[in-house]
């Protein structure tokens, strides 16, 4: 089944239905940022999407929202949020997101929708929470809907968080719980704007620590995040 | 309309859902509750969200001229300055969510004299000059918070009283209202010579409950009222022919037209009359009724005051209480300041006492001597809530130790009366057996002036504590004249008596307000009083206390804590803008009581002073809290002035 899934797949990117001034911008966009800037002086755009499920194959993107920390601060001015013309059937995941069918059917064209993205996050780190399913989620639809492959790299804030307080003890917490660890208090959960508020709002006070901890640049923190991974599954293999 | 289709209006296709979140956040402080919405949209537009982890400085003298500021959105950010000794610094601030800094050194664009630090994990709202400049522009609601800073967050407070008030019943009512306003512009009037016939005709052709007689100037010369009419009638004494010179009051009492109406209900208390003249420059301008005064707000304050003082047994006067809290309930409902209900409470029960006091000697038959009912405390400086206890004495005149002790004797049987009597009216009987009742305090002046000598020279804790009862003393039955040569001897005593002041300034710093360096409330941890602090001996003691050595020091005769603070900014013993900061913050304080008061009661509790501060709406709490800042500030002025 899956085979023929992706081969149907490939039949449609064939037929990308992008105008010419959308090949143009595809075309303009800037190659990923290398690592090694200052935590503060780094562009990061913290996303989060709503899809309609939890199947990497299978499931889509219906809303994207991402805010920007920029010069350490969360910058009310730049946020994204979108909203992406799709049919789904009326599942558990859409209730959750409280996306009513027909708001998704008065969404932007995903390729439109996907481009004005990747022109908001331009050269930026990505933050998320669960970061690998949300990266894997929207390189799949960029990869469908555009032909463009996702090169920006992705810090997860749930492997960051435990990290980096160690002092609480929680395996891997879910947004949920971290949002409650630190007193965030968000009105409406669950819609991705709020979420990647929420989720960048955590990010400042991870940023904050890291600091303290003298970790000043980028990269250094992705590579303590990668040693902790591995530390952590070797931990867990070994029980 | 209300907030959410104010969104929709605000003009832009969408606003983005974070940045209706801030908004919905910030719709909650003032000032932006009062901001046109498309106003505040912009301005969170404009804003970026900052953390700062606990102890983490955010802003400072050193940063130069300011540039941003900043709302706390989430935690407690405490603003620094150094002591006077130059040696630390001292916490002058706590800023808590929904309130900004460093908005005066933005406004005046210069460096800022605090060091901010968060206190605890804070997220801060930054807003940079250019967009604070564009919404200090756009927004009035916004200028005029940006200009006046924390104090007009007082005067909201009050407002919002007042509209609370105005809303419930629907009157556009205050007691500030000045009688220009209130009185009917056209009395009517007669002159001299008229009979009471045509006077009778007068009234009823213009419907009015009285009529004024004036001069050729126009000036009152007296008041004929329907009152006046019922008893000519049931004197059986009216002959209609009569001149009515011969059955008005001549010589009414009149009140400017600046007066205001709170001016006007406790002239007409305190004379028992129902009509008052306006006057101006000379000239009958109006009249002003009970009714006029009253009929819109159905609160009858002088026909209380007459009932009370013609109550014909002690019964009557219990049952009298239940109205006198549902008068205090409805005048804070519109919106009467602390000082003015306090005021009107000590009158009403200064009415009470002294009826009693008639009564039991009518019962008990007169002890033959003249004597003066003294009382102390909070009686002794018109400061009662509803919430009271005795706190009384007997003052009279002997020539011998062995005159006194007659009659004392004499009176000692009356007192008990009177005690009990006032116990079954609602002032229960003092724990500390402070009551006329006790020989002790039933003394004459010389005796009295005995005493207070023995407290002054010999200070120890039991003479501390009685000190802060006795010294706040008042007559309030009987002849004056010897109160007045006691209190004046109590002066010249502690002026010249470093010692005594010394003690006393340091007992006045016994109870600190209850506000935390890092918490913004201290409340009990444990029992029944469990997440709860005292009003009264937490929040206003430090203020009566530290007030009372002041004006004790400087000769100050009052009794009132308000008046003493007003006296103590007039001769400069205070700085003026200190006493009147920390008027206003007694006077918050007493209104956060008294509203406790009214719920205890309407919710069928016992009153008390405690209050769990997390029932209060977030500008109340964060008003009270500076309101207690007030008072630590009080207290340390009063550490350096006595060296404690």
């Amino acid at each position: 089944m899956n085979l023929i899934r992706a081969l149907f797949a490939r039949l449609q990117r064939r037929h990308l239905a992008l105008d010419e001034a959308q090949r143009q911008r595809l075309k303009a966009l800037p190659p990923p940022p290398c690592l090694d800037a200052l935590l503060h002086q780094q562009r990061f755009v913290v996303l989060d999407l709503e899809t309609t499920g939890l199947n990497l194959n299978r499931d889509i993107v219906i809303s994207i929202g991402a805010v920007t920390i920029e010069d350490g601060a969360i910058d009310m001015a730049q946020q994204f949020e979108c909203t992406l013309r799709r049919q789904v059937k009326v599942n558990e995941a859409v209730l959750i997101h409280g996306i009513a069918p027909s708001e998704l059917a008065a969404g932007q064209p995903p390729a439109e929708a996907l481009l004005s993205f990747m022109e908001f996050a331009a050269d930026s780190v990505m933050l998320a929470f669960h970061a690998p399913f949300d990266q894997r989620m929207l390189a799949r639809a960029l990869k469908n809907e555009l032909g463009y492959n996702l090169e920006n790299p992705f810090l997860d804030v749930a492997d960051l968080a435990p990290m980096l307080f160690p002092e609480v003890l929680t395996r891997r917490g879910s947004l949920d719980y971290w949002m409650n660890y630190f007193g965030i208090d968000i009105a409406q959960r669950h819609h991705a704007s709020a979420d990647a508020l929420a989720t960048a709002e955590i990010a400042l006070i991870l940023f904050n620590r890291a600091q303290r901890m003298g970790i000043e640049r980028v990269e250094e923190l992705a590579q303590r995040a990668r040693y902790w991974q591995r530390a952590r599954q070797a931990a867990l293999g070994s029980i | 309309m209300s907030k959410n289709d104010g969104f929709a209006a605000v003009g832009k296709t969408a606003v983005m859902q974070n940045i209706q979140g801030t908004m919905h956040f910030l719709l909650r402080y003032a000032p932006f509750n009062q901001m046109e919405l498309s106003h505040l949209a912009q301005m969170v537009e404009q804003c970026r969200l900052r953390f700062y982890a606990a102890g983490d400085p955010i802003v400072g003298p050193g940063d130069g001229t300011i540039e941003d500021v900043y709302i706390v959105k989430q935690g407690l950010v405490l603003g620094q300055r150094p002591t006077q000794s130059g040696d630390g610094l001292e916490t002058t601030q706590e800023i808590a969510p929904g309130e900004c800094f460093p908005v005066a050194a933005m406004v005046s664009e210069r460096a800022t004299r605090s060091h901010y630090i968060a206190a605890e994990d804070t997220f801060c709202l930054q807003l940079g000059r250019a967009a604070f400049v564009r919404t200090y522009n756009q927004s009035e609601a916004f200028r005029d918070f940006a200009l006046r800073g924390v104090s007009s967050l007082v005067g909201q407070v009050h407002q919002q009283v007042q509209l609370q008030a105005a809303e419930t019943l629907g009157a556009q009512y205050s007691l500030e209202t000045r009688l220009n306003i209130l009185a009917s512009a056209n009395p009517v009037t007669c002159r001299s010579g008229i009979s009471l016939r045509a006077a009778v005709k007068l009234m009823h052709e213009h419907h009015v409950g009285s009529l004024v007689m004036v001069d050729d100037s126009d000036y009152p010369i007296g008041i004929f009222t329907l009152r006046d009419l019922r008893r000519v009638i049931a004197d059986g004494s009216g002959d209609l022919q009569q001149p009515l010179d011969e059955l008005m009051t001549p010589d009414p009492i009149h009140l400017p037209p600046t007066a205001t109406a709170f001016d006007a209900a406790l002239t007409m208390t305190r004379k028992q009359i129902a009509h008052i003249c306006v006057v101006e420059m000379g000239r009958l301008v109006g009249v002003l009724s009970e009714r006029d005064l009253f009929s819109l707000q159905r609160v009858d304050l002088v026909h209380l005051a007459r009932t009370i003082s013609a109550a014909p047994h002690i019964d009557s006067l219990v049952e009298l209480r239940e109205e006198i809290a549902h008068l205090i309930d409805n005048m804070l409902a519109h919106g009467a300041n602390p000082e003015q209900l306090t005021h009107i409470i000590t009158q009403l029960n200064d009415h009470t006492v002294a009826r009693v006091i008639e009564l039991m000697i009518e019962e008990h038959g007169d002890p033959g001597v003249p004597f003066t009912w003294l009382v102390f405390g909070s009686e002794g400086r018109r400061e009662q809530a509803l919430l009271t206890d005795q706190d009384n004495g007997m003052l009279f005149e002997a020539g011998s130790p062995e005159e006194a002790e007659q009659i004392r004797q004499r009176l000692l049987p009356l007192a008990r009366r009177i005690n009990e009597a006032l116990d079954r009216c609602g002032f229960t009987l003092c724990n500390g057996n402070i009551m006329a009742s006790n020989p002790e305090l039933c003394l004459s002046r010389q005796e009295w002036l005995r005493r207070f000598m023995g407290i002054i020279q010999n200070p120890t804790r039991d003479n501390l504590m009685h000190s802060s009862i006795f010294f706040d003393l008042r007559s309030v039955w009987g002849p004056s004249e010897g109160c007045r040569q006691l209190s004046e001897a109590l002066l010249q005593m502690i002026e010249g008596n470093s010692l005594f002041q010394h003690m006393m300034a340091a007992n006045a710093l016994r109870h600190p307000p209850p506000i935390g360096r890092f918490r913004d409330f201290i409340v009990a941890r444990l029992g029944a009083d469990k997440d709860t602090l005292d009003l009264k001996v937490e929040g206003l003691m430090p203020f009566v206390e530290g007030v009372r050595i002041l004006a004790l020091a400087h000769g100050i005769s009052e009794c009132n804590t308000l008046e003493r603070l007003r006296q103590l900014g007039a001769r400069g013993v205070l700085k003026p803008q200190a006493a009147a900061a920390y008027e206003e913050a007694y006077d918050f304080i007493q209104m956060t009581r008294m509203q406790l008061h009214q719920r205890q009661k309407r919710a069928g509790q016992p009153l008390s002073n405690r209050l769990d501060p997390d029932t209060l709406n977030q500008l109340d709490r964060r008003i009270l809290r500076e309101s207690f800042r007030q008072a630590q500030r009080l207290q340390t002025s009063l550490g350096v002035r006595y060296q404690l």
